[in-house]
This record gives structure tokens, sequence and C-alpha cells, in this order.
């Protein structure tokens, strides 16, 4: 957790776009809200009902930590608009972006449950063995 | 029923893994919830998944209970859920997320409840 669905038309983004556009979203979603990037999946579909499109081309859902501001959301919606923008030519108008909040102690990961938004430096102090690499 | 999504890498989860995992996981809702799951099984198309901004060997299991959860009862079916994946998988413990939510509107549910009681009780 964070979990982001990234749902487009069929053919809208070639394999290199998806590992840009996951790269960016996992680099965004960081640096706006300090998690470290092991928490951070994103997952492609085409035509996926778990994230309707409408009438666009993209639909991305990040389902993240109950927590942070909603500065903190919007920006990250911003950020991952500028991203398709960028990566796939999917301008704002085509694409949207949206942010659903679960509680951290809904979720468990990594056999823990899930530190509270700005508590994970202790979360990942004590589980350092198997988390070193994505803490860095 | 209790809503359950799995999302799985396609192709890491062989067959037998799934059948073994849903079979599993209907045991864990009938003990824990009294209630057949109603499985959206997922799978993410090789070069679809990413954690960390690499290739993702992660899986999620998401279900919504029936009632409202205490944090003891919730940690303890959230480390059932787990145990039961890693048994059924060469799954490691850091691959998977285990996600147990509320009723959605358990809360408005619950008001519901109490005003058509109360006008009931007050007609």
């Amino acid at each position: 957790m964070p979990l982001y669905i990234c749902n487009t038309v069929p053919n809208t983004l070639d394999e290199r776009s998806k590992e840009r556009i996951a790269r960016d979203i996992t680099d965004i979603h960081c640096a706006v809200t300090g998690a470290p990037e092991i928490f951070v999946h994103v997952a492609f579909f085409e035509d996926s009902r778990m994230v309707p499109l409408g009438s666009d081309r993209a639909a991305v859902r990040g389902t993240i930590r109950k927590g942070r501001s909603g500065e903190q959301k919007d920006e990250i919606t911003h950020a991952i608009q500028s991203s398709l923008d960028r990566e796939a030519g999917i301008t704002e108008r085509d694409a949207t972006v949206t942010i659903a909040e679960t509680p951290a102690s809904w979720v468990l990961e990594g056999g823990e449950i899930m530190p509270e938004p700005g508590e994970e430096e202790a979360w990942l102090e004590a589980h350092k063995t198997t988390h070193s690499q994505g803490a860095q | 029923m209790i809503q359950c999504t799995c999302i799985v890498q396609q192709g890491q989860s062989p067959d037998l893994h799934e059948t073994e995992l849903r079979n599993r996981l209907t045991s864990f809702t009938t003990t824990a919830f009294d209630s057949d799951p109603h499985f959206n099984w997922v799978r993410i198309p090789p070069g679809n998944g990413f954690t960390a901004g690499k290739p993702s060997t992660s899986s999620v299991v998401s279900m919504v209970a029936n009632r409202p959860l205490s944090a003891e009862h919730r940690e303890q079916y959230l480390r059932e859920l787990v145990a039961l994946w890693t048994s059924a998988t060469s799954s490691s413990v850091d691959e998977i997320v285990a996600v147990i939510a509320d009723p959605a509107n358990a809360k408005e549910t619950q008001n519901a409840a109490i005003h058509l009681q109360h006008r009931a009780e007050h007609p």
C-alpha cells in the first residue's frame, strides 16, 4: 500500500510507457508523502471494470493510507496527470486520477500491520532485514 | 457473501495454487465471518505489475468484513490470511498485501437501525 491501478483504452500504453509511468508514480508518491518506495505498487490494465474509464482514455485510482492532507492528494493527482501527458500524450481532459484512502491498521504488508503515515521510519527499522533494499 | 478481491501476477501463480487458495479462502471466510466469499480474481498480465518501480512479484488479497472488527480481531485475521496464502503458494510474506476493510456503510446502517428502532419504540 499504496496501490495505484491504471486502466486505459487498449493499446494506449506500450511497455516502455508503463515502465516510465510506474517509475513516475512511485517517485511522485514517495516525494509527496515521504513513504519508502518498497510500499508503492502500480498495476496496469486495459478496459478493466475495477476502475471504469467512462469516456476517458485513462483512469488511475490510487488507494493510499488514510491520513494524507488534501494538498498532498492534489499534488499526487496533478503530478500523475502530468506523467500521463508526458509519457503517453494523454492530456488532463482524457484522464481521471482519483485517490481513495484506507486506514493503515486495515493493511498487513511485509508480515506486519502497516505504519501510520509519518511512522514509516520506525516500521522500517523493525523490518530492515527484509526491506533494507527498498528503504534506501 | 464476503467480497474478496485477489490481485495476482499472471503466470506467477499456477492453476493449482489458485484452486488451493480459493478453497482456503472459502474456509477462512466461513470460519471468520460465517459467510462464503464472492471472488473477484484479477490477474496482472506480465510486464504490467510494479513494486518500487520494478517488476513486481506481489499479490494483494482484499476483503470486506460483514461486521466492524476490533484491532485485535482484524490483526489476527490478517495474519491468518497471509499464513494461508504463503502456505498455499511459494510466496514469502514480503510479497503479500492483505487488507480487511470494515463494511463501507456499517456506521450508517447502524444509525439507520437505531433510528428505526427509536421510531418503533416512539411512534
